[in-house]
């Protein structure tokens, strides 16, 4: 299949070479590759985060100052309630949501981040707490500290042993359930990246190239080609036969 | 082995495993026995596949899919064992003692310093008698000439509550902040000691000078020694993770950091709760002038004593570390 040869050879060549210093080895010492977070996602999720600790507070002297309204006599224990709730949110907030839902905050749920041990596993509470104690000098010294760490870790990271990686949903890619013979994995990449993309391309364009396929398929494996249904447009031919078992 | 035979022989078990860790993640306390079991082995299936499609049909959606499912299987089976949280009992009773007492040196260190600042601070004070001025305003020491010490505002400006909540995350902060400095080399450790060494001799000199030492003594003898003693040990917790980022010996450094700030925040977590007890000391005991001295002095040296039995526990045995 001449057609898809070039892309295939990128891919392999991608592919080679040593584990990175993402890499880390699972059960069995199988290795399992860290979608590492870098410092944009990272400081977009605090942000996030920030925000969110902002309104948190502002909701939180809100409430003080209409109850101390309405209930005079309460006035300064509210006042004294809204001094320790502050403190409260600004210190607990992030260590308490990472602890609770397993190393997200809402900004990093927002954003598909999660933090993670170096061995891509469940930290424990005091790794939570400890990256977030620090979390004042990390406003200053974490994005050029992750900026320059092949694994963006901030100083907290680095204390606590955690990482931030991206948590990706279970995709729902079509995956080959029929290759013509002789088709590479690179080849079959190639087809399931298509089909994934199809819906997304213009339809003259997403047809000229399924036509381009069908062709491939034909001159590659006859047998299959016969399984093409021509009451079918190219993409949806396409995608039949090649998705059914 | 073709792509396409491997995707339909093994994709059966993809989804099984993936609903499977879908339902586990979901309500987590309803996983039984064999449920956990069947996940385990299905995840094993899926590493092993994974590691198949990783290197033979790289690129692919199923390699994609693999790789996914094997993270979130990793991260869902897998916990760090090492952080294992201890009781209140055992943290009080064993963990924070035992912590406490490796921190010896970095404490001693931390009171040294902190001595040293006092003294330099003292001297200045007594030598340039404007740095009173300097650090506490001309409206205090103005107060300061009429005999007024500004603690008295403590209870004549807010009530207790207020100023209680206010002190004891003030102080919490500064610890916090003493702790999480020793981050940067422990530079913010050592600025938390020294000025607040420097601060508390500099200003003792000035009542000196307006003749108001016993009034200022009497203040602060309720709450002042803890107080200093929390801010030094969590300081000397701070001082010891800067400690293990400068001086990582013959250990790998990842590995001595993460020791040294798991042992630094036990530390922390033994001292904190003595800031409320400490808050409540500094705004309702301490400014009230019904409250006798030797009074106010002999809850200090109590608190103080209580303290350091707590973080010693002679009753526990030296080997058990």
């Amino acid at each position: 299949m001449s057609c898809c040869r070039s892309s295939g050879e990128a891919l392999e060549r991608d592919s080679a070479g040593r584990p990175s210093e993402t890499t880390v080895l699972g059960l069995d010492n199988v290795p399992l590759e860290l979608p590492v977070a870098g410092p944009g996602s990272r400081s977009l999720a605090a942000f996030l985060d920030y925000l969110l600790v902002g309104i948190g507070a502002f909701a939180w002297g809100a409430l003080c100052l209409a109850v101390s309204t309405l209930a005079k006599p309460a006035g300064w224990w509210m006042f004294a309630l809204f001094l320790v709730g502050f403190f409260v949110i600004e210190y607990g907030y992030f260590a308490v949501l990472e602890i609770v839902r397993e190393g997200q905050t809402f900004g990093k749920w927002a954003v598909g981040l999660r933090v993670v041990t170096r061995e891509a596993a469940r930290p424990g509470p005091a790794a939570f707490l400890i990256r977030n104690v620090v979390r004042s000098v990390d406003l200053v010294v974490g994005v050029p500290l992750m900026a320059v760490d092949p694994l963006s870790r901030r100083l907290g990271d680095r204390l606590a042993g955690t990482l931030v990686v991206y948590e990706h949903a279970p995709t729902r890619e079509p995956v080959l359930r029929r290759t013509p013979q002789g088709w590479s994995a690179q080849e079959a990449a190639l087809l399931e990246a298509f089909l994934w993309r199809a819906p997304e391309m213009e339809p003259w364009r997403a047809e000229r190239l399924a036509r381009q396929l069908l062709d491939c398929i034909r001159h590659d494996d006859p047998s299959l080609a016969g399984e093409i249904d021509p009451a079918l447009g190219p993409v949806d031919a396409l995608g039949r036969l090649v998705k059914s078992a | 082995m073709d792509y396409a035979r491997f995707v339909r022989l093994r994709s059966s078990t993809w989804d099984q495993f993936e609903s499977r860790l879908s339902a586990a993640q979901k309500e987590p306390r309803r996983v039984g026995h064999a449920d956990l079991e069947a996940v385990a082995l299905a995840y094993r299936q899926i590493l092993h596949d994974h590691a198949l499609a990783a290197s033979r049909f790289p690129g692919t959606a199923a390699a994609r899919r693999l790789g996914v499912l094997a993270l979130r299987g990793t991260h869902w089976l897998h916990w760090d064992r090492s952080d294992r949280v201890p009781g209140l009992r055992q943290f009080f009773a064993q963990t924070f003692p035992l912590t406490f007492r490796a921190h010896l040196p970095h404490l001693v260190a931390a009171v040294a310093l902190f001595a040293t600042a006092f003294v330099f601070g003292t001297c200045l004070a007594i030598v340039q008698p404007g740095t009173g001025a300097a650090i506490l305003g001309p409206h205090t020491i103005e107060g300061l000439r009429q005999g007024h010490l500004w603690t008295e505002s403590l209870v004549s400006t807010v009530p207790p509550v207020v100023s209680s909540s206010g002190i004891a995350t003030n102080n919490m902060s500064v610890a916090l902040t003493g702790w999480a400095g020793g981050a940067a080399l422990g530079l913010g450790s050592l600025y938390v000691i020294l000025l607040n060494g420097f601060l508390l001799g500099a200003i003792l000199a000035t009542t000196v000078h307006y003749g108001l030492l016993g009034a200022m003594l009497e203040f602060v003898s309720a709450h002042g020694p803890l107080e200093i003693t929390l801010i030094l040990a969590t300081a000397a917790g701070g001082l010891s993770l800067g400690h293990a980022m400068v001086a990582s010996e013959d250990l790998p450094r990842p590995l001595v950091l993460r020791r040294a700030s798991r042992d630094a925040l036990v530390l922390l977590l033994g001292c904190l709760p003595w800031f409320v007890v400490l808050g409540i000391v500094e705004a309702v005991v301490s400014p009230a002038p019904t409250v006798p001295a030797p009074l106010k002095a002999g809850l200090g040296l109590g608190l103080e004593a209580s303290f350091l039995v707590l973080a010693w526990n002679p009753l526990l045995r030296r080997e058990r570390r």
